[in-house]
């Protein structure tokens, strides 16, 4: 153990060089006292007071709202795109969700009923539908049937076609 | 561009226009119940009730689940085999794919320019660790070795083979720990341990490696992937890849024995000879 110990001189860094380093208060002669009799600023144990390392602390703190992504142009490495600056110019919108993504779902009922459901739009709803019908013929052939909810403002496609309407929709710019 | 919604103003509208209402004008949509099957009443549920045609079926005395007429049954004649057998001992690592951690990375939730620890990913919400169900921390697997590119010092408790050498190839450095279930419990949770009032434990360590050896390692490794090892010592950010906690220590720039007291944002350190020997070792 005292091998391994002496292996590593330079992993000892941080907090704990600083804690040996650690001015404690002055140890007053106490003697044979017992340490009840001793006046409060005498006595040896009191833990010394330190603010200098709470930011180690506050590093520790979890943030309580979803930070906004770094500001970059085109997409990043794991496939993520930010939305683009100006909303475009159509009929519709497709807002991000919480945590800056394109907010299309799949589900899969009853082990083999695939759909995508496409959620968060505002605006003229069946504009949308329309062209998601368009573009999926163009990309698969054929035109899956689509339902169009106009209170929640969904648009549910059937199967799986969430990397087809990702892709479109960033982009469109959403 | 908004889009005010207009179906939530034309209800109120309506709703505004109809009368009180009462008992008297509610009913349910149709379709939307259906009338119970009341059993020995009437041509459809008369006669035998749905208990079919006499035996045991009709007479409701049927044998227990899995008889099979008295031959050894199936889950009796197969024999048994240890499987599971301590299977709530086993230690469990929730694993973190790197495509998962350079997405966390290009959202802003992990900052890779200071030292990512499990305490990191979990205030980034980007694992989930519950030690109370035998995880003992989180492992890095090597799904998106190949789209990862990004520089971080990156602690976790396991790491495949491709999953070190993608985060070396970017120039990063990789540390691998133990942390025991209590101390486990405390990084991925600081601030309600903080508010306990306690000193921060000692971290039990686990087996340490040799660093003359890691570097021929890393040499290795690169030799095997097929890249050339990036001189780390060059690096700008050589300060922070080479930061590593200590084998006891759980947080980094905080040591074992301290008191953190967040109400008045002050640390409290032990001056007594016996804590301080106890808390060194």
């Amino acid at each position: 153990m005292a091998a391994l110990r002496t292996a590593h001189p330079a992993v000892l860094r941080g907090a704990l060089r600083l804690y040996i380093r650690a001015p404690g208060p002055p140890a007053s002669a106490v003697g044979l006292r017992r340490v009840s009799d001793a006046a409060p600023q005498d006595q040896t144990g009191v833990p010394s007071e330190s603010t200098e390392e709470y930011k180690f602390v506050e590093r520790l703190v979890p943030p309580s709202r979803v930070p906004a992504p770094p500001p970059r142009a085109g997409p990043s490495p794991s496939g993520w795109t930010p939305p683009a600056d100006a909303p475009p110019p159509l009929a519709y919108t497709v807002r991000r969700s919480r945590m800056h993504n394109i907010p299309v779902y799949t589900d899969t009922t009853h082990g083999s009923r695939r759909t995508t459901l496409v959620r968060k739009v505002e605006g003229d709803i069946w504009a949308l539908e329309r062209d998601v019908k368009q573009h999926l013929k163009e990309v698969m052939g054929t035109e899956p049937p689509t339902q169009v909810n106009e209170v929640t403002m969904t648009l549910k496609v059937k199967g799986h076609v969430d990397s087809e309407l990702k892709e479109w929709l960033a982009s469109k710019g959403f | 561009m908004s889009f005010p919604k207009k179906t939530a103003s034309k209800a109120l509208g309506i709703l505004q226009n109809l009368p009180r209402i009462s008992l008297a004008n509610l009913r349910p949509e149709p379709g939307a119940k259906k009338a119970e099957t009341r059993r020995g009443r009437g041509q459809h549920g008369g006669n035998r009730s749905g208990r079919g045609h006499k035996g045991e079926r009709q007479r409701g005395t049927r044998p227990r689940l899995g008889f099979v007429g008295g031959q050894t049954p199936f889950y009796l004649a197969i024999p048994k085999y240890g499987y599971n057998e301590g299977h709530s001992r086993r230690p469990q690592y929730q694993p973190l794919s790197l495509r998962r951690l350079q997405y966390l990375i290009d959202l802003g939730r992990v900052d890779p320019t200071h030292p990512v620890d499990l305490t990191q990913l979990v205030n980034a919400r980007g694992v989930t660790v519950q030690p109370l169900k035998r995880d003992y921390g989180v492992q890095l697997v090597d799904e998106g070795a190949d789209i990862f590119s990004a520089k971080i010092n990156i602690e976790v408790q396991r790491a495949s083979e491709g999953a070190v050498a993608a985060i070396e190839r970017n120039g990063g450095v990789i540390t691998t720990s133990f942390y025991d279930p209590i101390s486990l419990g405390i990084l991925i949770k600081p601030v309600p341990f903080f508010l306990r009032g306690q000193p921060i434990p000692k971290r039990i360590r686990g087996y340490l490696a040799d660093p003359e050896k890691i570097q021929q390692a890393r040499l290795a490794l690169a030799l095997k992937y097929g890249y050339t090892l990036p001189d780390i010592s060059k690096d700008e950010l050589y300060h922070m890849l080479s930061m590593r906690k200590d084998v006891r220590q759980i947080f980094f720039g905080l040591a074992p024995g301290w008191v953190v007291s967040m109400p008045e944002k002050k640390i409290l350190k032990p001056t007594d000879e016996k804590l301080l020997k106890y808390y060194r070792s």
